[in-house]
């Protein structure tokens, strides 16, 4: 066998350079890493303090009809231009994401509420329960989620902000809690939860003091990961006219007069607020990408 | 035998405790199923009108005794008539059910290749410039509302460079023509396409790249195997059935996918469908259409969980329903 036929298998290169070698490499990585991080936080925060100031620096009231300029292009007055009501898309924009923000964090703090309860108590439930309720969280996680929001939509009546949040919050848990459940069985039989049993604590204490701190990581990136399906919820359906009215501005309910500027091809009455939109979603998809990978990832062997 | 017995019992008690359900909360919700019926005729009925109407449509009765007779009615084969259409549900199911499949299925099929050439090839470039350009790129499309590409795709292609056609699955009077129903599903496929095959993609690639730092590949490697060979028999073989079961989950959610993309399309399938009869109260339709999806779900779900079990008999039968696992991100809407 000629020499250039062997190759090192196993191996790292890294192991074979020295110190010094391999510093620029990983800290160039590093380096862009960090950026990457940085831009994504900055970006994020750049709109949601917009949408929370916002108010305060523009005069324009988002809900006003301006009859008298109906479909303007953007301009220097109306710097995103104006739908076909007449309204200023530049307050909208800021105000519409203050309420698709809004919905997002609420109904996920709901879902996560009660993914952590329902999963804590089947976790640590007797076996027949545990499987009682983990069916059912089965059940619920077959039903298309679209028709579950569109029903209990029907129930609460006319939808609100605070309804809307409600509805995806208690439709959304069911993934979480069925993580929760899992390392609620793996972390029940540990000495520290005995202990702390032993010593008179409650349900709500250890789940609290001993169990939450050590699920957390695990479930950190589904909860992101469920304010951006939430933001996505929540504008689908007010797109699709089963959310919000279109009084009530938001940045799926902006969306819902795209149909109409389809027709007349008013371009940024649909691509102004949906670039809003999915900046928004791409930022706290990051954010969830960047939390989960701080895993430990190893080194390829192929 | 017994398994499967017990397997059918479960799957018919999901389906009528499904039927409860819907029943139920459909019938609580506000809103006037004779305004489905009559029209706008419905608003201007004065109370007697509206009280024999209500009569024959059995609207009348409490809720359990009407979903006695919906459930008598449906165990012979009889779902009732469907408000809007005036007739049969199962007709008007039937009419429509072939745009969907067509539409989801062949979405399915691209998702399925796609995804797995894709993920193998972001595998096989980890870390270069390559992978990390298409995860950018997959991560921004999977971020994509549905509904917002739509529009997107509706407006540069179909209004500014008129290329596609904006609506339907047909032009008018050309329903027999292959070619036009062709030209027409193009852009609802591509968006169906686009916004899920980067999660499945994704899918591959991480289980891959756990698969590519096993120790069986540093001896597959020092027996002299060439990599391309490493990762197609060894690795990609490993990959395959978590792969084969995850996409029969995906069934369900690429269909969910699709009834999005219809209602804004106006695609005349089931997805349109099923947004018109739960907003206009078209109760039987919406009963049939639901308790369609639901014993798709889960024969989806068995058949994920039957490869599960055949290829890794680890593990047990009990485990019903598994979800994709760690990747799951759980999709929304």
């Amino acid at each position: 066998m000629r020499e250039e036929e062997f190759e090192i298998v196993g191996a790292r290169d890294w192991q074979f350079q020295g110190p010094q070698d391999r510093k620029p490499a990983r800290d160039a990585k590093e380096r862009r890493q960090q950026r990457r991080i940085l831009l994504t936080w900055g970006v994020f925060l750049l709109i949601l303090l917009g949408c929370l100031l916002g108010g305060l620096f523009i005069d324009r009231d988002p809900a006003y009809m301006d009859l008298a300029h109906c479909s303007v292009p953007p301009c220097k007055e109306f710097l995103f231009g104006t739908d076909e009501m007449g309204r200023d898309l530049f307050a909208m924009v800021w105000h519409g994401g203050r309420i698709s923000l809004f919905i997002g964090g609420v109904s996920t703090l709901i879902s996560t509420g009660i993914a952590v309860i329902f999963g804590a108590v089947s976790g640590s439930a007797p076996k027949w329960a545990d499987t009682l309720m983990m069916r059912l969280t089965e059940i619920l996680l077959s039903v298309p989620g679209l028709l579950t929001v569109v029903l209990f939509q029907a129930v609460l009546g006319k939808a609100t902000v605070g309804s809307i949040s409600i509805v995806i919050g208690i439709t959304s848990w069911m993934s979480i809690a069925k993580v929760v459940r899992t390392e609620v069985r793996r972390l029940r039989g540990s000495e520290y939860i005995i202990a702390s049993k032993c010593m008179g604590g409650g349900f709500f204490h250890v789940l609290w003091k001993h169990l939450t701190p050590n699920f957390m990581p695990a479930i950190l990136f589904m909860v992101v990961m469920n304010i951006r399906n939430a933001i996505i919820a929540e504008s689908t359906l007010s797109f699709m006219g089963l959310g919000l009215p279109v009084q009530v501005v938001s940045w799926g309910s902006m969306l819902s007069l795209a149909e109409k500027a389809l027709l007349t091809n008013l371009w940024w009455v649909i691509l102004i607020p949906g670039m809003f939109l999915l900046v928004t979603l791409l930022c706290i998809t990051q954010i969830g990408n960047d939390l989960r990978k701080s895993v430990n990832r190893r080194h390829s062997n192929l | 035998m017994l398994k499967w017995g017990k397997k059918l019992l479960f799957f018919l008690f999901y389906l009528f405790l499904l039927s409860v359900l819907v029943f139920v909360i459909s019938r609580l919700s506000p809103g006037d199923p004779l305004v489905s019926y009559y029209g706008e005729r419905a608003e201007k009925m004065d109370a007697q009108e509206r009280e024999w109407a209500e009569n024959r449509l059995g609207l009348r009765d409490p809720i359990p005794v009407q979903y006695v007779r919906w459930l008598e009615n449906a165990l012979q084969g009889d779902f009732g008539i469907s408000y809007k259409y005036k007739m049969d549900a199962a007709e008007v199911i039937r009419g429509r059910i072939g745009n969907t499949l067509l539409l989801g299925g062949s979405g399915f099929l691209l998702i399925f290749f796609l995804a797995l050439w894709l993920g193998v090839f972001c595998a096989w470039y980890e870390g270069r410039w390559v992978d990390r350009a298409i995860c950018s790129l997959g991560t921004v499309t999977s971020c994509i509302p549905e509904f917002w590409l739509s529009l997107v795709f509706i407006l540069i292609f179909a209004v500014n460079l008129k290329w596609l056609p904006s609506s339907g699955a047909y032009s008018v009077g050309k329903a027999e023509d292959v070619g036009d129903r062709l030209w027409h599903l193009i852009l609802p496929l591509s968006i169906v396409v686009m916004t899920h095959l980067w999660y499945y993609a994704y899918m591959i690639r991480n289980k891959l790249l756990e698969e590519v730092r096993a120790d069986y590949v540093l001896l597959a490697k020092s027996k002299g195997l060439k990599r391309s060979k490493v990762m197609v028999k060894h690795c990609l073989r490993n990959v395959m059935p978590s792969y084969f079961s995850i996409m029969a989950i995906a069934v369900p959610h690429i269909l969910g996918g699709t009834y999005i993309v219809e209602t804004v399309f106006s695609y005349p399938g089931i997805g349109t469908l099923s947004y018109e009869s739960a907003r206009y109260k078209d109760y039987n339709l919406l009963m049939l259409l639901c308790i369609l999806s639901g014993a798709l779900v889960l024969l989806c779900n068995l058949a994920a969980q039957a490869i599960n079990e055949r290829i890794d008999p680890r593990l047990k039968a009990g485990e019903f329903l598994k979800e994709p696992g760690v990747e799951d991100e759980g999709r929304g809407v």
